[in-house]
Protein backbone atom coordinates (compact mmCIF):
# COMPACT_ATOMS: atom_id res chain seq x y z
CA UNK A 1 0.00 0.00 0.00
CA UNK A 2 2.97 2.28 0.49
CA UNK A 3 3.03 3.15 -3.19
CA UNK A 4 -0.36 4.75 -2.80
CA UNK A 5 0.72 6.89 0.09
CA UNK A 6 1.28 10.43 -1.05
CA UNK A 7 4.02 12.63 0.27
CA UNK A 8 2.67 15.52 2.24
CA UNK A 9 4.09 19.01 2.52
CA UNK A 10 5.96 19.61 5.78
CA UNK A 11 4.62 23.15 5.74
CA UNK A 12 0.93 23.07 4.93
CA UNK A 13 0.29 19.35 5.24
CA UNK A 14 -1.31 19.00 1.83
CA UNK A 15 -0.46 16.04 -0.39
CA UNK A 16 2.16 16.80 -3.02
CA UNK A 17 0.96 16.48 -6.60
CA UNK A 18 3.39 14.73 -8.97
CA UNK A 19 3.56 17.62 -11.44
CA UNK A 20 4.31 20.43 -9.04
CA UNK A 21 7.79 21.88 -8.53
CA UNK A 22 8.02 20.54 -5.01
CA UNK A 23 11.29 19.75 -3.31
CA UNK A 24 12.43 17.20 -0.79
CA UNK A 25 15.56 16.88 1.30
CA UNK A 26 16.67 15.34 4.58
CA UNK A 27 15.85 17.42 7.65
CA UNK A 28 18.82 19.77 8.04
CA UNK A 29 18.91 19.25 11.79
CA UNK A 30 18.35 15.54 12.46
CA UNK A 31 18.75 14.17 8.94
CA UNK A 32 16.34 11.33 9.72
CA UNK A 33 13.14 12.72 8.26
CA UNK A 34 12.53 13.67 4.65
CA UNK A 35 11.15 17.17 4.44
CA UNK A 36 8.77 17.81 1.58
CA UNK A 37 7.79 21.30 0.50
CA UNK A 38 5.01 21.90 -1.95
CA UNK A 39 5.56 24.36 -4.76
CA UNK A 40 3.45 27.01 -3.13
CA UNK A 41 5.00 26.81 0.32
CA UNK A 42 8.45 26.90 -1.16
CA UNK A 43 7.71 29.78 -3.45
CA UNK A 44 6.28 31.80 -0.61
CA UNK A 45 8.97 30.93 1.89
CA UNK A 46 6.52 29.26 4.26
CA UNK A 47 7.80 27.58 7.39
CA UNK A 48 8.26 23.82 7.42
CA UNK A 49 8.65 21.74 10.52
CA UNK A 50 10.37 18.40 11.12
CA UNK A 51 8.09 15.95 12.84
CA UNK A 52 10.94 14.30 14.66
CA UNK A 53 13.27 17.04 15.90
CA UNK A 54 10.92 20.00 15.44
CA UNK A 55 13.45 21.91 13.41
CA UNK A 56 11.82 24.87 11.72
CA UNK A 57 12.99 26.14 8.38
CA UNK A 58 13.83 27.63 5.99
CA UNK B 1 35.67 62.62 19.52
CA UNK B 2 36.63 59.05 19.90
CA UNK B 3 37.50 58.77 16.25
CA UNK B 4 39.90 61.69 16.33
CA UNK B 5 41.68 60.23 19.31
CA UNK B 6 42.05 56.93 17.59
CA UNK B 7 43.51 58.56 14.55
CA UNK B 8 46.31 60.20 16.43
CA UNK B 9 47.05 56.98 18.21
CA UNK B 10 47.48 55.13 14.97
CA UNK B 11 49.80 57.01 12.69
CA UNK B 12 49.69 54.27 10.09
CA UNK B 13 46.04 54.92 9.42
CA UNK B 14 46.30 58.61 8.60
CA UNK B 15 45.44 58.11 4.97
CA UNK B 16 41.73 57.81 5.72
CA UNK B 17 40.08 59.99 3.12
CA UNK B 18 36.92 62.04 3.02
CA UNK B 19 34.76 59.20 1.86
CA UNK B 20 35.58 57.21 4.92
CA UNK B 21 35.20 60.30 7.07
CA UNK B 22 31.57 60.53 6.00
CA UNK B 23 30.93 56.99 7.02
CA UNK B 24 32.43 57.74 10.40
CA UNK B 25 29.85 60.37 11.13
CA UNK B 26 27.12 57.88 10.47
CA UNK B 27 28.44 54.98 12.35
CA UNK B 28 30.28 56.47 15.25
CA UNK B 29 27.60 56.45 17.91
CA UNK B 30 25.92 53.46 16.48
CA UNK B 31 28.45 50.84 17.07
CA UNK B 32 30.06 51.92 20.28
CA UNK B 33 28.59 49.03 22.20
CA UNK B 34 29.03 46.43 19.50
CA UNK B 35 32.21 47.09 17.73
CA UNK B 36 35.31 49.06 17.72
CA UNK B 37 35.01 51.78 15.14
CA UNK B 38 37.97 50.41 13.27
CA UNK B 39 36.13 47.17 12.96
CA UNK B 40 33.01 48.88 11.86
CA UNK B 41 34.90 50.53 9.03
CA UNK B 42 35.96 47.12 7.92
CA UNK B 43 32.37 46.30 7.24
CA UNK B 44 32.39 48.96 4.62
CA UNK B 45 35.48 47.38 3.17
CA UNK B 46 37.63 50.34 3.92
CA UNK B 47 40.25 48.39 5.79
CA UNK B 48 42.86 45.88 4.93
CA UNK B 49 41.95 42.28 5.48
CA UNK B 50 44.51 41.67 8.14
CA UNK B 51 43.67 44.51 10.47
CA UNK B 52 40.31 43.28 11.60
CA UNK B 53 41.25 39.66 11.94
CA UNK B 54 43.60 40.42 14.76
CA UNK B 55 41.61 39.89 17.90
CA UNK B 56 42.71 42.51 20.30
CA UNK B 57 41.26 41.30 23.55
CA UNK B 58 42.42 38.32 25.44
CA UNK B 59 40.62 35.22 24.37
CA UNK B 60 38.77 33.53 27.15
CA UNK B 61 37.52 30.40 25.46
CA UNK B 62 36.51 28.94 22.12
CA UNK B 63 33.02 30.40 22.20
CA UNK B 64 34.36 33.82 22.98
CA UNK B 65 36.96 33.44 20.25
CA UNK B 66 34.27 32.55 17.77
CA UNK B 67 32.13 35.47 18.83
CA UNK B 68 35.04 37.85 18.46
CA UNK B 69 35.69 36.49 15.00
CA UNK B 70 32.07 37.04 14.02
CA UNK B 71 32.13 40.58 15.35
CA UNK B 72 35.43 41.48 13.77
CA UNK B 73 34.16 40.39 10.36
CA UNK B 74 30.80 42.06 10.81
CA UNK B 75 28.85 38.95 9.90
CA UNK B 76 26.01 40.25 12.10
CA UNK B 77 25.62 43.59 10.36
CA UNK B 78 22.41 43.69 8.40
CA UNK B 79 20.90 46.41 6.28
CA UNK B 80 18.55 49.30 6.89
CA UNK B 81 15.66 47.12 5.78
CA UNK B 82 14.03 44.32 7.70
CA UNK B 83 11.71 41.96 5.89
CA UNK B 84 9.05 39.93 7.66
CA UNK B 85 11.05 36.80 6.91
CA UNK B 86 14.18 38.23 8.49
CA UNK B 87 12.43 39.00 11.78
CA UNK B 88 13.16 35.55 13.10
CA UNK B 89 16.90 36.15 12.82
CA UNK B 90 17.08 39.72 13.94
CA UNK B 91 18.62 40.90 17.19
CA UNK B 92 18.11 44.65 17.40
CA UNK B 93 18.06 47.90 15.50
CA UNK B 94 20.76 50.48 15.95
CA UNK B 95 20.05 54.16 16.51
CA UNK B 96 20.76 54.77 12.86
CA UNK B 97 18.26 52.25 11.70
CA UNK B 98 20.61 49.44 10.79
CA UNK B 99 19.31 45.99 11.69
CA UNK B 100 21.64 43.65 13.51
CA UNK B 101 21.47 39.89 13.06
CA UNK B 102 21.32 37.58 16.09
CA UNK B 103 24.76 35.96 16.17
CA UNK B 104 23.57 32.89 18.03
CA UNK B 105 21.27 32.17 15.09
CA UNK B 106 24.05 32.68 12.57
CA UNK B 107 26.22 30.28 14.54
CA UNK B 108 23.46 27.72 14.89
CA UNK B 109 22.51 27.87 11.23
CA UNK B 110 26.10 27.66 10.00
CA UNK B 111 26.44 24.38 11.87
CA UNK B 112 23.11 23.05 10.65
CA UNK B 113 23.93 24.04 7.08
CA UNK B 114 27.31 22.32 7.34
CA UNK B 115 25.65 19.14 8.57
CA UNK B 116 23.12 19.39 5.77
CA UNK B 117 25.64 20.10 3.01
CA UNK B 118 28.07 17.45 4.21
CA UNK B 119 25.56 14.77 3.19
CA UNK B 120 25.44 16.13 -0.34
CA UNK B 121 29.21 16.53 -0.51
CA UNK B 122 29.60 12.94 0.61
CA UNK B 123 27.24 11.68 -2.08
CA UNK B 124 29.07 13.57 -4.82
CA UNK B 125 30.77 16.86 -4.23
CA UNK B 126 30.70 17.84 -7.92
CA UNK B 127 26.94 17.82 -7.77
CA UNK B 128 26.97 20.56 -5.15
CA UNK B 129 26.66 23.90 -6.95
CA UNK B 130 27.93 27.01 -5.19
CA UNK B 131 27.42 30.37 -6.77
CA UNK B 132 27.93 34.06 -6.21
CA UNK B 133 27.18 36.90 -8.54
CA UNK B 134 28.29 39.36 -5.89
CA UNK B 135 31.91 40.22 -6.45
CA UNK B 136 33.03 39.82 -2.85
CA UNK B 137 31.48 36.39 -2.88
CA UNK B 138 33.42 35.05 -5.85
CA UNK B 139 36.69 34.32 -4.06
CA UNK B 140 35.07 32.70 -1.03
CA UNK B 141 32.97 30.52 -3.33
CA UNK B 142 35.98 29.48 -5.43
CA UNK B 143 38.00 28.60 -2.36
CA UNK B 144 35.13 26.71 -0.80
CA UNK B 145 34.74 24.64 -3.96
CA UNK B 146 38.47 24.06 -4.25
CA UNK B 147 38.59 22.72 -0.70
CA UNK B 148 35.51 20.50 -0.95
CA UNK B 149 35.46 19.61 -4.63
CA UNK B 150 32.18 21.37 -5.30
CA UNK B 151 31.25 23.16 -8.48
CA UNK B 152 31.66 26.94 -8.41
CA UNK B 153 29.75 29.32 -10.64
CA UNK B 154 31.21 32.78 -10.29
CA UNK B 155 30.75 34.11 -13.78
CA UNK B 156 27.38 34.86 -15.27
CA UNK B 157 24.98 32.01 -14.72
CA UNK B 158 23.85 30.82 -18.14
CA UNK B 159 20.06 30.46 -18.07
CA UNK B 160 19.09 26.85 -18.57
CA UNK B 161 22.17 25.45 -16.85
CA UNK B 162 19.96 23.62 -14.37
CA UNK B 163 16.92 23.10 -16.53
CA UNK B 164 17.87 22.66 -20.17
CA UNK B 165 19.71 19.41 -20.99
CA UNK B 166 20.48 20.47 -24.56
CA UNK B 167 22.75 23.39 -23.72
CA UNK B 168 26.50 22.97 -23.18
CA UNK B 169 26.54 24.40 -19.70
CA UNK B 170 23.83 22.06 -18.45
CA UNK B 171 24.71 20.51 -15.11
CA UNK B 172 23.36 17.03 -14.82
CA UNK B 173 22.28 15.72 -11.45
CA UNK B 174 22.87 18.85 -9.40
CA UNK B 175 21.96 17.82 -5.86
CA UNK B 176 21.93 21.10 -3.96
CA UNK B 177 22.53 24.76 -4.74
CA UNK B 178 24.24 27.21 -2.40
CA UNK B 179 23.76 30.91 -3.10
CA UNK B 180 25.04 34.07 -1.48
CA UNK B 181 22.26 36.51 -2.18
CA UNK B 182 18.67 35.67 -3.13
CA UNK B 183 18.34 38.99 -4.99
CA UNK B 184 21.56 38.85 -6.97
CA UNK B 185 21.40 35.11 -7.62
CA UNK B 186 17.75 35.09 -8.57
CA UNK B 187 18.19 33.36 -11.93
CA UNK B 188 19.75 30.28 -10.39
CA UNK B 189 17.23 30.45 -7.55
CA UNK B 190 14.43 30.27 -10.09
CA UNK B 191 16.02 27.38 -11.96
CA UNK B 192 16.63 25.45 -8.76
CA UNK B 193 12.94 25.77 -8.10
CA UNK B 194 12.00 24.40 -11.52
CA UNK B 195 14.58 21.63 -11.26
CA UNK B 196 13.43 20.79 -7.71
CA UNK B 197 16.86 21.20 -6.23
CA UNK B 198 17.15 22.28 -2.57
CA UNK B 199 18.62 25.74 -2.02
CA UNK B 200 20.82 26.92 0.84
CA UNK B 201 21.35 30.66 1.01
CA UNK B 202 23.03 33.31 3.07
CA UNK B 203 20.28 35.53 4.28
CA UNK B 204 20.48 39.22 5.07
CA UNK B 205 17.88 41.37 6.80
CA UNK B 206 16.52 42.67 3.49
CA UNK B 207 16.02 39.26 1.92
CA UNK B 208 12.94 37.10 1.64
CA UNK B 209 12.79 33.35 2.06
CA UNK B 210 10.98 32.76 -1.23
CA UNK B 211 12.44 29.70 -2.90
CA UNK B 212 14.99 29.08 -0.15
CA UNK B 213 15.05 25.80 1.76
CA UNK B 214 17.67 26.61 4.35
CA UNK B 215 18.75 30.12 5.30
CA UNK B 216 21.94 31.16 7.06
CA UNK B 217 21.42 34.60 8.56
CA UNK B 218 24.49 36.67 7.77
CA UNK B 219 25.76 39.86 6.22
CA UNK B 220 26.01 38.90 2.55
CA UNK B 221 27.56 42.10 1.22
CA UNK B 222 30.70 42.59 3.28
CA UNK B 223 34.01 41.28 2.03
CA UNK B 224 35.10 39.89 5.36
CA UNK B 225 31.69 38.61 6.32
CA UNK B 226 31.46 36.58 3.12
CA UNK B 227 34.97 35.24 3.61
CA UNK B 228 34.17 34.16 7.13
CA UNK B 229 30.87 32.53 6.25
CA UNK B 230 32.46 30.26 3.64
CA UNK B 231 35.54 29.62 5.74
CA UNK B 232 33.45 28.42 8.68
CA UNK B 233 31.12 26.47 6.45
CA UNK B 234 33.99 24.67 4.74
CA UNK B 235 35.72 23.92 8.04
CA UNK B 236 32.55 22.62 9.64
CA UNK B 237 31.78 20.40 6.64
CA UNK B 238 35.28 18.92 6.85
CA UNK B 239 34.58 18.19 10.51
CA UNK B 240 31.24 16.61 9.69
CA UNK B 241 32.88 14.44 7.06
CA UNK B 242 35.57 13.38 9.52
CA UNK B 243 38.32 14.72 7.27
CA UNK B 244 39.63 16.75 10.18
CA UNK B 245 39.11 15.93 13.84
CA UNK B 246 39.32 19.44 15.25
CA UNK B 247 38.90 22.99 13.98
CA UNK B 248 42.61 23.56 14.42
CA UNK B 249 43.40 20.89 11.86
CA UNK B 250 41.71 22.82 9.07
CA UNK B 251 44.63 23.58 6.77
CA UNK B 252 43.32 26.85 5.36
CA UNK B 253 43.21 30.41 6.61
CA UNK B 254 40.43 32.93 6.68
CA UNK B 255 42.47 35.14 4.39
CA UNK B 256 42.46 32.47 1.69
CA UNK B 257 38.68 32.64 1.77
CA UNK B 258 38.49 36.42 1.64
CA UNK B 259 38.25 38.45 -1.52
CA UNK B 260 41.36 40.41 -2.42
CA UNK B 261 39.44 43.05 -4.33
CA UNK B 262 40.36 46.56 -3.30
CA UNK B 263 37.45 49.02 -3.25
CA UNK B 264 37.62 51.62 -6.04
CA UNK B 265 38.22 54.65 -3.84
CA UNK B 266 41.10 52.82 -2.19
CA UNK B 267 42.72 52.26 -5.56
CA UNK B 268 42.39 55.96 -6.31
CA UNK B 269 43.88 56.76 -2.95
CA UNK B 270 47.05 54.86 -3.66
CA UNK B 271 47.61 56.55 -7.01
ZN1 LIG C 1 2.82 23.27 1.37
ZN1 LIG D 1 14.54 16.75 12.02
Amino acid sequence: MSSLRKNTCSGCGRPIAPFEAAVHFPCPECGDVTIWRCERCREMGKTYRCLKCEFEGP
Amino acid sequence: MARKKKKTEEPGKEKTDDVIEDFDEDFEIDFEEDLDLEEELDLLDTEDIKAGIEVKEEIIDKDEERKQLYLSCGIHIGTKLLTGDARRFFYRQTNYGLYVIDLTKTDERLKIAAKFLSKFVEEGSDRVIVTSIRRYGKEPVKKFCEVLGCRAITERFIPGSLTNPIIDTYIKDASVVVIVDPHADKVILHEAKLARIPVVSLFDTDDTLDGIDLAIPANNRGKKALGLAFYLLARQIMLELGKISSEDEFPHTLEEFTSKIVPVYRQEESR
